[in-house]
């Protein structure tokens, strides 16, 4: 059921208010009294409308600010101190007028006028208050039954003017009073908004609740008593008078329903405050486990909470990590304590704690450093953190003094930690996957590091064919190949393999090429240069890590090759049908910086005959591994060279990748493959 | 993931380590665990039994070099003992044997200490 002009613009509806109140203001100046029935309809029709105009629009002007509800309680409640205030002070100052129908100065106008306009106010305020608080927490739309009463109010109001006109139809006025008294007391009941109020609030409540329905009191009965305020509401317009009536009444049942229902709600008024506290601190966390990646975070929060809705003195938290249980966030308990108190109660239970466990009036003994002390908690609750059945921590809540946990409190404590080992499983998956991309991107760069310091094409000469294969592992695996144009037609070449994977290898990598392009120029013998290598790469490289090569200078004019191996596999040499492993002593490059290395390395020289073939390559291809670990071994690939060694050196390349592949199946490659082919065509 | 597994055992002063599966990039953090172990305890004697080891790659044997030096200074040693022939060929092909004993049985490499 709708008012009329409800659904109008707030500001339409003020505009509309103060203009009929201006007109109400010029009637009452020019006709400050009247006798004849048509002034009073006038009047009266009037004043009806200035007062709903004014609360169709004090009504949304309240719910526009939607206040708390004790300010809506208060602000009618110093409206109606107000009227009582008017109501005493004038009938003390003045007494009763004898006669009205004589007083019609325009001093008497203005000020019957302006004390009418005061109460229509504050009448129209209270009635707009108690609607905003009647509709507050309703699960459903409650108009009906308010407006029902308020048409009963105008109907009251409109009814004065039968009685003027016949007094023996009182009986209609009197009907409709009585059933706004009726619709009033209905309309009193709807008081949930009570039950959340915190206590605090329902105790204050309580107060002002009982002092305003006896001031309401108060002044229902002095506008029934005959005064001069009384007088002159009448005189200025009957109907006023009867609202006013019926507000005084309203506010006495509807405060006086409030006082008891407050009372009656005080008993539980804690319970419901914690069980709130508890809804909205759950809330809360959820919001934040999608929001907050950082755990130690989340934690804080966690023991915040559960140390203030389970009103613990103190909580804290641990979490399961590398089979230790650590302390992760504690709140208001030292951290030595928590931690030892942790441990004491852990060992205790056998870590054997499925579900939230109390522990009550068991005195703790924990030893800090020397000093022996004795904690007596009164409870201790303890809950796990659990997902997909499996411990990740524990929750603990203790109180000192008070009551112990009791089962709501249990079920809290184990709300909280069931939030947080969700939380702690999210930052987990968050943290593992930060790392994995961290790892990918970090491979991406080594790899693009190791396409830029490899060669992209191999030489092209006279008397020798030159092929290169590499294939990079996924983490790359720091394999270096390279060859070096000398003068008087040598070419140098070197075949490399840094321990250790990724960009760690793929730097050292970038180091070696830089070491072997400027050493290549610069000393003739591949022993002399690896020796310099080696001690160049003492202040760089890392303990752990070493590089195995072969570095050797070819005579592309007679087809004699000089070389030596650091701690490389075998240089082979294919002649014939034969494949001679050529393995002269070397240690690889950063096993030992003193004389170990140069005492230990032996320069190796073999002359190249038409068809030779020199293979080098790196430990990718012969420790290959398949799906059940089983290596690739030097002995198939020793096969494979032999089977295809009339092939191209392109074929032969393809040919040992092929067997590579088939023997490895669907087991990834877990190193980088390199493969670096001469052939001798002398003559050809 | 093949396995792998580390085991530190007392022989008088010297610590003995088992290797067993496979040693490389992936699971050689646990041997420097091991290792770690063994220089917070001031044990600097160390044999390792490559008895049940199948595979080693370049991180595996990485661990070696990172901690003999601090072994060595502490008037201690590692020594390798009873490696298959083909864990034995990749030391072999680094020139390890130039630089670290290598013994058939675990025996021996403890003996040798105890000399």
């Amino acid at each position: 059921m709708g008012l009329p002009f409800f659904e109008i613009k707030s500001s339409r509806k003020l505009e509309n208010a103060i203009f009929i109140s201006i007109l109400l203001f010029l009637f009452k100046i020019i006709y400050p009294s009247f006798t004849s029935f048509f002034g009073i309809v006038i009047n009266e029709l009037l004043i009806f409308s200035v007062m709903y105009f004014w609360m169709l629009y004090a009504i949304d002007f309240i719910h526009s600010k939607s206040p708390a509800p004790l300010s809506v309680v208060l602000n009618s409640g110093i409206l109606n101190a107000l009227i009582f205030f008017i109501i005493s002070l004038s009938s003390s100052l003045f007494s009763e007028l004898s006669d009205l129908g004589s007083s019609t100065n325009f001093v008497y106008s203005i000020f019957t006028t302006f004390i009418a306009f005061v109460f229509i106010g504050s009448v129209i305020y209270i009635i707009s208050a108690f609607r905003e608080l009647f509709y507050l927490r309703q699960q459903r739309d409650p108009s009906t039954y308010f407006n029902t009463m308020l048409v009963f109010f105008g109907l009251t109001f409109v009814s004065n003017l039968f009685t003027r006109l016949d007094p023996s139809l009182d009986y209609l006025k009197n009907s409709f009073y009585v059933v706004s008294i009726v619709l009033i007391s209905f309309n009193s009941l709807r008081v949930a908004w009570i039950a959340f109020l915190v206590k605090k609030q329902k105790v204050y409540l309580l107060i002002i609740s009982i002092v305003l329905s006896i001031l309401f009191g108060f002044n229902f009965a002095l506008t029934l008593e005959s005064n001069i305020v009384q007088q002159l509401i009448m005189n200025f317009s009957p109907g006023l008078h009867t609202i006013l009536n019926l507000v005084m009444i309203y506010g006495t049942i509807y405060f006086g329903v409030i006082f008891f229902t407050a009372l009656f709600h005080l008993p539980t008024a804690e319970a419901f405050d914690r069980k709130a506290e508890e809804v909205a601190s759950l809330m809360d966390l959820s919001k934040l486990i999608t929001q907050v990646f950082d755990f130690k975070e989340l934690a804080d929060t966690v023991t915040a909470i559960t140390t203030k809705v389970c009103n613990s003195d103190s909580a804290w938290l641990v979490t399961h990590k590398d089979g230790n249980y650590e302390l992760s966030s504690i709140n208001n308990i030292g951290y030595v304590e928590a931690e030892k108190i942790t441990n004491s109660l852990l060992v205790e239970s056998a870590y054997q704690i499925d579900e939230v466990r109390t522990i009550n009036d068991h005195p703790i003994k924990i030893r800090i450093k020397t000093d022996i002390r004795t904690f007596n908690y009164k409870s201790v609750a303890i809950a796990p953190l659990k997902v997909h059945n499996e411990t990740n921590g524990f929750l603990f809540a203790a109180r000192k003094h008070n009551f112990v946990f009791d089962d709501d409190d249990k079920k809290a404590v184990g709300a909280f930690a069931d939030y947080a080992a969700v939380a702690l499983e999210n930052a987990k998956h968050i943290e593992e996957s930060l790392e994995k991309e961290r790892l990918e991107k970090e491979l991406d760069v080594a790899r693009e590091i190791q396409y830029k310091i490899l060669p992209t094409e191999t030489p092209i000469l006279k008397n020798m064919e030159i092929s290169a294969l590499f294939v990079p592992a996924f983490e790359v695996g720091g394999d270096y190949y390279d060859f070096f144009e000398l003068r008087n037609n040598k070419l140098g070449f070197v075949v490399a393999d840094v321990s250790g994977k990724g960009i760690s290898a793929a730097f050292i990598m970038a180091e070696v090429k830089g070491i072997f392009e400027s050493l290549a120029k610069l000393i003739e013998s591949p022993k002399e240069l690896l020796i310099t290598a080696n001690e160049i790469l003492k202040n760089s490289l890392e303990k752990k890590s070493f590089v195995t090569a072969i570095y050797g200078i070819v005579d592309t004019e007679t087809g004699s090759l000089n070389f030596a191996r650091v701690g490389h596999t075998p240089l082979l040499h294919i002649h014939g049908n034969r494949v001679e492993q050529l393995t002269p002593p070397g240690i690889g490059l950063g096993l030992d910086f003193g004389p170990n290395f140069s005492n230990n390395i032996v320069e190796k020289e073999i002359q190249l005959n038409n068809d030779d073939i020199v293979v080098l390559y790196t430990d990718g291809i012969t420790e290959s591994l398949n799906g059940s670990y089983e290596e690739y071994g030097y002995g198939r690939f020793e096969k494979t060279l032999l089977e295809n060694s009339r092939k191209s050196l392109i074929d032969l390349s393809n040919e040992v990748m092929k067997s590579l592949t088939v023997f490895s199946q669907d087991a990834s490659q877990h190193d980088d493959i390199t493969l670096v082919l001469f052939k001798w065509h002398f003559n050809k | 993931m093949a396995d792998f597994n580390v085991n530190i055992r007392g022989v008088g002063s010297v610590s003995v380590i088992d290797l067993k599966g496979y040693l490389d990039a992936h699971t050689a953090p646990e041997l420097e665990n091991a290792f770690n172990k063994l220089l917070d305890e001031s044990q600097y004697k160390v044999v390792v039994n490559f008895n049940d080891l199948a595979y080693i790659s370049s991180a595996g044997l990485g661990v070696f070099m990172a901690y003999v030096e601090t072994m060595r200074e502490n008037k201690g040693d590692i020594k390798f003992s009873n490696m298959t022939e083909s864990v034995y060929n990749i030391f072999d092909l680094l020139g390890f044997p130039i630089l670290y004993e290598f013994y058939k049985d675990e025996d021996d490499a403890i003996t040798k200490f105890n000399d």
